[in-house]
């Protein structure tokens, strides 16, 4: 099956700042992405390029196999888009907002109707489908945007921090919601809430100053190994011992009990480490009762590839 | 129904459903009621020629208020990107913008005719004078709404929308006073930009096809501008 999106080497300049450079990707039909970054790092403008509102500086990207420039249209057919902070007309009330969306959006007679009471069921919007959005709480009005991007099962759907300013209900709500659409959709969803990406998302992509460190972070293979270490015994003498084996990166205490610390030990994939941080500890009489390797979570390699960009860009 | 219809409609309901649009008609009909009948009663003439010029001046200081607020809000509430990200065009979005405001241009005009009946009752009026009059607001109401719109979709906030375009209001109603004292060929540049100088002969009983192509230029030229600034992004 072929890729619904298909971005190739796009880069977006707004003036003399580069804020998407290069960057590569394919969404397969069904997949939910996570497009996880900071602040700032270029998630809304792959966003804005994606629904045909914003044109490339170079490179190509195509959704649903129509280009976005030349045939944006098309593109914004297929294309459900939910914006961050959620902008709806302050005036009108959900159901006239919902239709006026499913008219521009191409559709016409009954059809209107059945899809507007659709996304309303879907997201539970029947009680305040008389309100005016002005009246609308934070995450009534969500749901709202979310329900006008699905008014015509696009094959696409794209939101930006849909969860932003939600409480811990409407969150899951939310994030059940987009799991249901596994499947039947291809999503992408940006986000700089990492927790929130790793449990909806099923690949992963980080995005740091507009460039792509990685398509599948979950995939990405760490270069370093962390673990964790229980020993007894002085501080300073623990750190000076494995300071001194070769491949051990960086060592931190995570944290302080009665008679030991719990360490955690940057090193060089491998067993030959772990036997030298054993013989080494035992050598000098120092007590090591745990030593395991902790599993790299999104978090560490979010941090692991950050940083990896950052020492890249200094030196 | 077109893209452009369902914008159309729910143009015409914000501005409906808005106090700004019956306060502009209230203080409209209010004022030129009240210079209608002192007109009338010291000039004893079936005639319009005064109300024409008080609407003129009217029309240039409330088209700001009723186009302020038409791009400059999307802008701030961030709509305008829902709706670019929706299959629309730039052009459809700003041609219901300006076609929902020219509407309230018409109901004034429409309003204002009661005037006219009032003289076809009680006296002879010349309708010449009269057609032209109206069809010299109709024109200057599309080309001062072409340029608050322009002023609108230009920046995110109302108010500078609401001054930039009644500053040039102002500076085109008077531009002529100033355009006397430049030299060749400024002058005649100035006078020809001047709003008063071209509504003068509508509102006098003459046409000129000059006059018509003037506030034609501007309003397609604002227009243009209008769907340039938004498609600028």
């Amino acid at each position: 099956m072929s890729p619904v999106v298909r971005v190739r080497q796009l880069t977006k300049w707004y003036g003399p700042r580069r804020a998407v450079a290069d960057v590569s990707f394919a969404v397969e039909p069904g997949e939910i992405i996570g497009l996880l970054g900071p602040n700032g790092s270029g998630k809304s403008t792959i966003f804005r390029i994606l629904t045909g509102y914003l044109a490339p500086s170079s490179g190509t990207v195509e959704v649903a196999g129509f280009d976005v420039v030349r045939d944006a249209f098309a593109v914004r057919r297929e294309v459900g888009y939910v914006l961050e902070d959620a902008p709806l007309y302050e005036h009108m009330r959900v159901v006239e907002f919902l239709r006026f969306m499913a008219q521009i959006k191409g559709l016409r007679g009954r059809a209107i109707g059945r899809a507007v009471d659709a996304a309303a069921a879907r997201l539970d919007l029947d009680r305040v489908m008389n309100l005016t959005a002005g009246k609308l709480s934070r995450g009534f009005r969500q749901r709202v945007s979310i329900a006008q991007a699905l008014l015509t099962e696009p094959k696409v759907l794209i939101l930006d921090e849909p969860t932003s300013g939600l409480d811990p209900h409407q969150v899951i709500a939310v994030r059940d919601l987009i799991r249901s659409l596994a499947g039947h959709q291809s999503v992408l969803l940006a986000s700089h809430v990492l927790s929130e990406i790793e449990k909806i998302a099923s690949r992963v992509m980080i995005l740091l100053d507009g460039t792509l460190l990685t398509a599948d972070a979950r995939a990405t293979t760490s270069t370093d190994v962390r673990l964790r270490a229980r020993i007894s015994g002085s501080e300073s003498e623990v750190r000076t011992s494995l300071a001194a084996i070769s491949g051990v990166r960086e060592v931190s205490v995570e944290q302080v009990a009665a008679a030991e610390r719990h360490y955690l030990i940057g090193a060089e994939p491998g067993d030959r480490v772990r036997g030298e941080i054993t013989r080494t500890l035992v050598a000098k009489g120092l007590e090591l009762t745990e030593l395991v390797e902790v599993r790299a979570d999104l978090e560490q390699r979010f941090l692991d590839l950050t940083r990896r960009r950052s020492g890249k860009a200094a030196a | 129904m077109t893209a452009f219809s369902v914008l159309l409609l729910k143009e015409e309901k914000a501005l409906f459903s808005s106090p700004i649009a019956y306060a502009v008609m209230t203080v409209f009909l209010l004022l030129m009621s009240y210079s209608f009948t002192l007109t009338l009663f010291l000039s004893h003439q079936p005639s319009l020629v005064h109300i024409f010029f008080q609407m003129f001046v009217l029309f240039m200081l409330t088209v700001p208020l009723i186009t302020m607020r038409l791009l400059a809000e999307e802008r701030k509430l961030r709509t305008i990107e829902v709706l670019l990200t929706s299959p629309v065009t730039e052009l459809d979005i700003v041609l219901a913008k300006f076609v929902a405001s020219m509407s309230l241009i018409v109901i004034l005009l429409m309003l204002s005719g009661s005037y006219a009946i009032v003289l076809a009752i009680y006296g002879d009026p010349d309708w010449g004078p009269i057609y032209s009059g109206y069809l010299g607001l109709l024109l200057l109401g599309a080309a001062l709404v072409g340029v608050g719109l322009l002023a609108s979709a230009l920046t995110a906030n109302q108010m500078i929308a609401a001054l930039v375009s009644l500053s040039l209001f102002l500076l085109l109603w008077i531009i002529d006073s100033f355009g006397y004292l430049l030299p060749s060929p400024f002058d005649a540049l100035a006078v020809n930009l001047s709003l008063s100088v071209h509504f003068k002969p509508f509102a006098v009983g003459s046409v000129y096809l000059s006059d018509v192509g003037f506030f034609l230029s501007v309003t397609l030229l604002t227009l243009f501008l209008s769907v340039r600034a938004l498609a600028r992004r």
